[in-house]
């Protein structure tokens, strides 16, 4: 069904088009989530978090557990720490495939947190 | 990060199109500068400084400042820590105005702030179409701006975001030159989107300025 109003339509293809710009321009420029008028803030590489700029992480590690006890632990990848460092809104997701059919995500790592 | 404007700034600079500046030179969908794989640098950092210092972004103005406004328009300012190889002098003497002032800022603020205009109006329209499936799929299915090929990291995720392609078609519609200044184009670019978002909310319905809405973290 297209969202109709006065029996006019728009299409998947101007919905996209539109999402796709907005998320351009959130990038871009900065802009965080906020629709209402006067809510939208601009965070231009700014201290998202405060420990961001004054605690910067050196190192990121991958632990295994069992229950609480830790089996083992080792560094991230330098090329996925650089990632997660070059900027707070930089994520990684950790996704399994099987035969190139994504199986499972596992999840998305922020550098901020 | 490199809004539409700065491209095409840079792009003026380097004396290519906007088309060719996101191609060569941008990535994360033509949102943001390209970065060495290697070295992590910006595309434009040499030994001799940076090649486009003249028509930099907003976010290489303000480093190593970084700039945060809230709903009221607010400014918030905070400093970011020396990055390794960072050869520019960091201190704390003056204020953070003369700092803004020296940088050249004030228009790239302005255009900002005319870009979240829109920005806003985006959002409000897509919180209105109900974007969860209720749309009719074209005939061709075209899954994104640039296409209906498998869109890569770096194509564009709009094209709006390429102004003189944007323009190009926009003013050859109108009947109109394309405007040579950039300022005048940047204006054009914003006047043509507008009509764009016109457009829209004829069909989904005229998106009211403060539409309720549950706050999300």
């Amino acid at each position: 069904m297209g969202k109709q109003t006065a029996g006019k339509t728009v299409t998947r293809r101007e919905i996209i088009k539109l999402a796709g710009t907005a998320a351009a321009f959130c990038t871009s420029f900065g802009f965080l989530q906020g629709s209402q008028a006067g809510r939208t803030v601009q965070d231009k590489h700014l201290q998202q978090d405060k420990h961001i700029t004054q605690h910067k992480w050196e190192r990121a590690e991958i632990k295994w557990y069992s229950g609480a006890t830790l089996l083992h632990s080792s560094a991230i990848p330098a090329t996925v720490a650089k990632h997660l460092e070059s900027d707070v809104s930089a994520t990684v997701e950790i996704k399994l495939f099987r035969s190139g059919q994504m199986l499972r995500n596992l999840g998305t790592i922020q550098g901020k947190h | 990060m490199a809004g539409p404007h700065e491209v095409l700034g840079m792009s003026r600079l380097l004396g290519i199109s906007t088309t060719e500046f996101l191609a060569t030179y941008a990535d994360n969908g033509g949102t943001t500068l390209r970065f060495g794989e290697e070295d992590g640098r910006c595309v434009f950092v040499t030994e001799s400084g940076c090649r486009v210092h003249a028509r930099r972004p907003l976010v290489c103005r303000l480093y190593p400042l970084g700039r945060a406004t809230d709903g009221t328009g607010e400014e918030r300012f905070a400093r970011f820590p020396k990055q390794d190889g960072c050869e520019a002098e960091f201190g704390t003497d003056g204020t953070i105005a003369d700092f803004l002032e020296a940088q050249g800022v004030a228009p790239y603020l302005e255009w900002s702030l005319r870009y979240g205009e829109v920005y806003r109006r985006m959002l409000r329209l897509l919180d209105l179409a109900g974007v969860e499936g209720k749309v009719e799929t074209d005939a061709g299915g075209e899954t994104g701006a640039a296409g209906p090929h498998p869109a890569s990291d770096r194509d564009p995720l709009s094209s709006w975001q390429d102004i003189d392609a944007s323009l190009a078609g926009y003013c050859a519609a109108k009947g109109i030159a394309v405007p040579a200044g950039i300022d005048e184009a940047i204006g054009l670019h914003l006047a043509a989107m507008g009509e764009w978002l016109d457009g829209l909310e004829a069909r989904i319905g005229a998106a009211p300025d403060n539409p309720k809405r549950e706050e999300k973290p």
